[in-house]
């Protein structure tokens, strides 16, 4: 029995320890966003975060994630409440086929979170894990660079909103 | 000229079209009548199995193509709401069911391919949204007793004076009426929608995970598969030991189908565990023997000593030649390519008593109910195919191997069945690209004319692979040994008869030639080939644009110029061309960095590509590619765009990386570390330009493709005076 956080809820599951993290997720917890593309940790579909890292869930076995906290695509966001990168690949018609786009959001929610104002460099190279089939790679960039920028102006919105706050 | 359907597909499709015609007569119904869930109710308005209009207001499309990426709902979507006057967004897609009227025009029965979507359904679309436009304004006249000149519509709604109504208002009194079948369409200068940006409507559901595609269906009792299969294709077994396979964890049953031993087990996970541990002897077919440096030997003794067949003549040879100031002749080889789409091959199929339910990414839903039916005691009318997405495709999910594996899978189980390929199975097990190897022999006057152009190729067919496909699919009763006499008659015609035109299309039309000849000698080995995206063009076009930058660099002319010289009977080619040109010289290049150019035109749309390459630490790294298109009216320009940009990165791929090779019948490369996808890393700056035209629209999927190939290629020549003519592209050391 291993129990762990998966979306801010606690869970368990009897799977064999050396069950790859994605197939409980998706068979046992039916959670079927983060996807299946390679099972070697090549391609990124399958990419959740384990304590906030953005990790290859296809090659992680569950006796490794005992006590973690697990976020996928489903607890990032949702259609009413859409984190930002996702506004922004809405806005941008960014996905084809679809089938990566779980696993490039949540690497991207990753790098905004390590890194909130990356160059096109920066987001080339922490990308580079995340492979479109589809070839949606122009797009995915200018959607993080968007979202970042957005956050930006929120924030320094935000702050400039806190410092007229007149003292009660 | 260039503007050649893809005839043997067509020809094939007209074929099989009139079986599938007659299949669907016989099997399903005899009249085209909309089906479940378009059955009409009180409160909802149905004119035609397309679209249903619901008491309210709602207008939902049943899409009769396939999504796979290419955005075809919403594009359908656009030019139903143009005509019916509501906005596409507010649309609601849903995939059609199987049924007569839902044919691809262009094919003449239920298949999504070959670029042909938006092209087969735009006329037939909008007729549709305007009769029932006209339906409607006919009940307002009516239901508000005035005259038809005061009413308008918008947005779903119709408008007299400053009143609105929305059209769910009127359905009671058009359900007492006549549809009205040649409704005057808009003209272009009216439309609203069509030729705007648009979101896609599946962009919020494929960015937060709840886009459906056939590996997430679930079912209570589900059991998964997985397969040990023969590492060469088409290998049977001979003998098995599952012993230790079935005392592993989870495992319900071993089984063994037509292509080896499925596991079945309480997991996927479980699945794939067991399956390793199954000894199987094999017994091996013809290819077995078979490596790459045999097919490459075999390929090049045909060039050398074979005619084959001969086609597309025109004038004499022997004369262009005699004309001509300087002449190339040239080999270019490209290999065998996997399709790779992210999602792998799955299916799942629950089949109870005389019934069944399928899901799986297909290019046709009739196909997924045929193999069904073929490989179960359930009548072909009794499978339910539930549309999903699917996670790629180009040109992949027409051949359904793994549906048939699945159907087998559940008939001896008796469990409701999910069963996945992993991506090894996927990279190794076909259908493939055929390799080619092709020559160019060609002259050029001193003035820059082309004189003679004599094209070859050697290399497999793809449509006796088809075939054998399709037959199973379109007359699930047909017994195999019909199925496997009309397989061999079609490789049987196509090696010693007649050349199929997929594997010479795009050698000899873009340009002015005035004389000419084809060469076409079949050579296979028994890989099973397949359309991938572009079909022939994937390969033609490297060798041509290849061949005439060779013939440019030869008479000392620019390769833009002499390409343009030659391209007078092709308009709308040299018009992109131009454009790619003008915008190359506006961007300038960076030191140490080459332009180089192609032009190919396939799927009756022109492209024109520039790569912008530099050598950086021994490789090839593409920065920019511009790209200008001609694909008639647009509908939706940033989706064409997405398109070429992907057919760009999908091209690239193929240029710097794609190649499967044999050793002893098995192919060597199986999973992305072996063969690699394009990286966001990796991906070039892309700028696409399109034309502006009133000319029906054609193809988006693929055109994008081919010329990207070539022109990175003639870009290297540049920087390195290397000429590489073999894809991958690998620099000289
Ligand atoms: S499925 Fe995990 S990295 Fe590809
Ligand atoms: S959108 Fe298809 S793989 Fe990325």
């Amino acid at each position: 029995m291993i129990e762990f956080k998966l979306n801010g809820a606690s869970v368990k599951t009897q799977d064999s320890p050396d069950t790859p993290l994605l197939w409980v997720i998706r068979d046992t917890f039916k959670l079927t966003g983060s996807k299946f593309g390679c099972g070697a940790g090549l391609c990124g579909a399958c990419t959740m975060h384990v304590d906030g890292q953005p990790t290859r869930t296809c090659i992680l076995p569950i006796a490794a994630i005992a006590g973690k906290e697990i976020t996928t695509i489903e607890g990032i966001g949702t259609a009413d409440n859409m984190h930002p990168l996702q506004e922004q690949w809405v806005a941008q018609s960014v996905p084809q086929c679809g089938y990566c786009q779980s696993g490039q959001i949540m690497s991207a929610a990753s790098l905004l979170d390590q890194n909130p104002m990356p160059t096109e460099q920066d987001v080339e190279a922490y990308m580079a894990g995340n492979i479109c089939r589809c070839g949606c790679y122009p797009r995915i960039k200018s959607a993080i660079l968007a979202a970042a920028q957005k956050l930006a102006d929120q924030d320094a919105e935000s702050a400039k909103e806190a410092s007229n706050v007149e003292p009660a | 000229m260039s503007n050649q359907p893809n005839t043997s597909r067509r020809t094939f499709f007209k074929v099989v079209g009139l079986a599938s015609g007659a299949l669907a007569a016989g099997y399903y119904f005899t009249h085209s009548e909309p089906l479940p869930p378009l059955v009409q109710t009180d409160d909802t308005l149905t004119p035609n199995s397309m679209v249903q209009l619901t008491d309210n207001n709602e207008l939902l499309f049943y899409c009769p193509r396939d999504e796979m990426g290419q955005g075809v709902t919403t594009g359908l979507a656009t030019i139903i709401g143009e005509e019916l006057d509501v906005n596409p967004s507010q649309i609601r897609v849903k995939f059609s069911g199987i049924h007569e009227d839902y044919n691809n025009p262009e094919f003449g029965f239920q298949g999504t391919g070959g670029s042909t979507s938006i092209k087969a359904h735009y006329t037939q679309l909008r007729q549709l949204a305007a009769n029932f436009r006209a339906l409607l304004i006919e009940s307002a006249v009516i239901d508000l007793d005035v005259a038809k000149a005061e009413l308008k519509t918008d947005n779903g709604q119709v408008l007299y004076g400053n009143k609105a109504f929305p059209y769910s208002q009127f359905i009671a009194t058009a359900k007492t009426l006549e549809i009205p079948q040649h409704a005057k369409l808009k003209s272009a200068t009216e439309f609203k929608y069509i030729g705007f940006d648009r979101p896609r409507s599946d962009a919020l559901e494929k960015s937060n995970g709840t886009a459906m595609y056939a590996i997430d269906a679930d079912l209570e009792g589900l059991a998964y598969a997985a397969v040990a299969r023969c590492p060469v294709i088409g290998g049977t077994v001979a003998s098995f030991d599952a012993e230790k396979a079935r005392m592993s964890s989870g495992v319900f049953d071993i089984v063994q189908i037509e292509t080896g031993i499925a596991v079945v087990a309480n997991r996927y996970w479980d699945a794939k565990k067991a399956v390793k541990l199954i000894d199987i002897e094999w017994n091996l077919p013809e290819l077995g023997k078979v490596g790459s440096d045999d097919i490459r030997r075999d390929y090049d003794q045909a060039m050398e000593a074979e005619d084959g067949d001969s086609s597309q003549e025109l004038g004499d040879l022997d004369i262009g030649f005699a004309e001509s100031k300087v002449a190339i002749d040239s080999n270019y080889w490209v290999p065998f390519l996997s399709h790779s789409p992210l999602e792998p091959m799955n299916a799942v199929v629950h089949i109870q008593g005389d019934k069944a339910e399928a899901w799986a990414g297909h290019q046709g839903a009739g196909g997924v109910a045929g193999l069904v039916a073929r490989n179960s005691d359930v009548p072909v009318e009794n499978v339910t195919v539930h549309s999903t997405f699917a996670g790629g495709s180009f040109g992949r999910r027409a051949f359904l191997s793994h549906v048939a594996e699945a159907t087998q899978v559940a008939v001896a189980t008796k469990r409701p069945i999910k069963l996945i390929w992993s991506r090894e199975e996927d990279t190794q097990n076909g259908w493939f690209r055929p390799a080619s190897l092709m020559r160019i022999k060609a002259g050029v006057s001193a003035s820059g004319d082309i004189k003679a152009w004599h094209a070859k190729r050697v290399g497999g067919n793809i449509m006796p692979d088809t075939v054998a496909n399709a037959l199973p699919v379109l007359m699930p009763r047909a017994p195999q040994f019909a199925v496997d006499m009309a397989e061999s008659a079609a490789r049987s015609i196509f090696s010693n008869f007649t050349t199929e035109h997929a594997s010479i299309e795009g050698l000899f039309e873009d340009y002015d030639v005035p004389n000419r000849k084809v060469n076409h000698v079949t050579v296979e080995h028994g890989l099973p080939l397949a359309f991938w995206r572009s079909v022939g063009h994937s390969f033609t076009a490297f060798a041509k644009e290849v061949a005439m930058d060779e013939l440019a660099a030869k008479i000392g002319m620019n390769e833009v110029r002499f390409r343009l010289r030659n391209m007078k009977a092709n308009p709308r080619l040299a018009s992109t061309l131009e454009m790619v040109d003008r915008r190359v010289t506006e961007l300038g290049s960076e030191q140490g960095r080459q332009w180089g150019f192609a032009a190919h035109s396939s799927f009756n749309s022109y492209v024109s590509e520039a790569a912008e390459v530099s050598i950086e630490s021994g490789r090839i790294r593409v920065h920019r590619v511009v790209c200008a298109l001609d694909c008639g009216r647009v509908i939706n320009p940033d989706n064409v765009v997405s398109q070429m940009e992907g057919s760009i990165m999908f091209g690239l791929t193929a240029a710097l990386y794609g190649n499967l090779e044999l050793e002893n019948g098995a192919i060597k490369q199986s999973n992305f570390h072996d063969y690699p996808i394009l990286r966001m890393n990796e991906a070039p700056a892309v700028e696409v330009l399109l034309t502006e035209s009133s000319e029906a629209p054609t193809g988006v999927g693929e055109p994008g493709l081919p010329p990207l190939a070539p022109a990175v290629a003639n870009a290297v020549f540049k920087l390195t005076g290397d000429r590489l003519r073999e894809l991958p592209l690998t620099l000289a050391s």
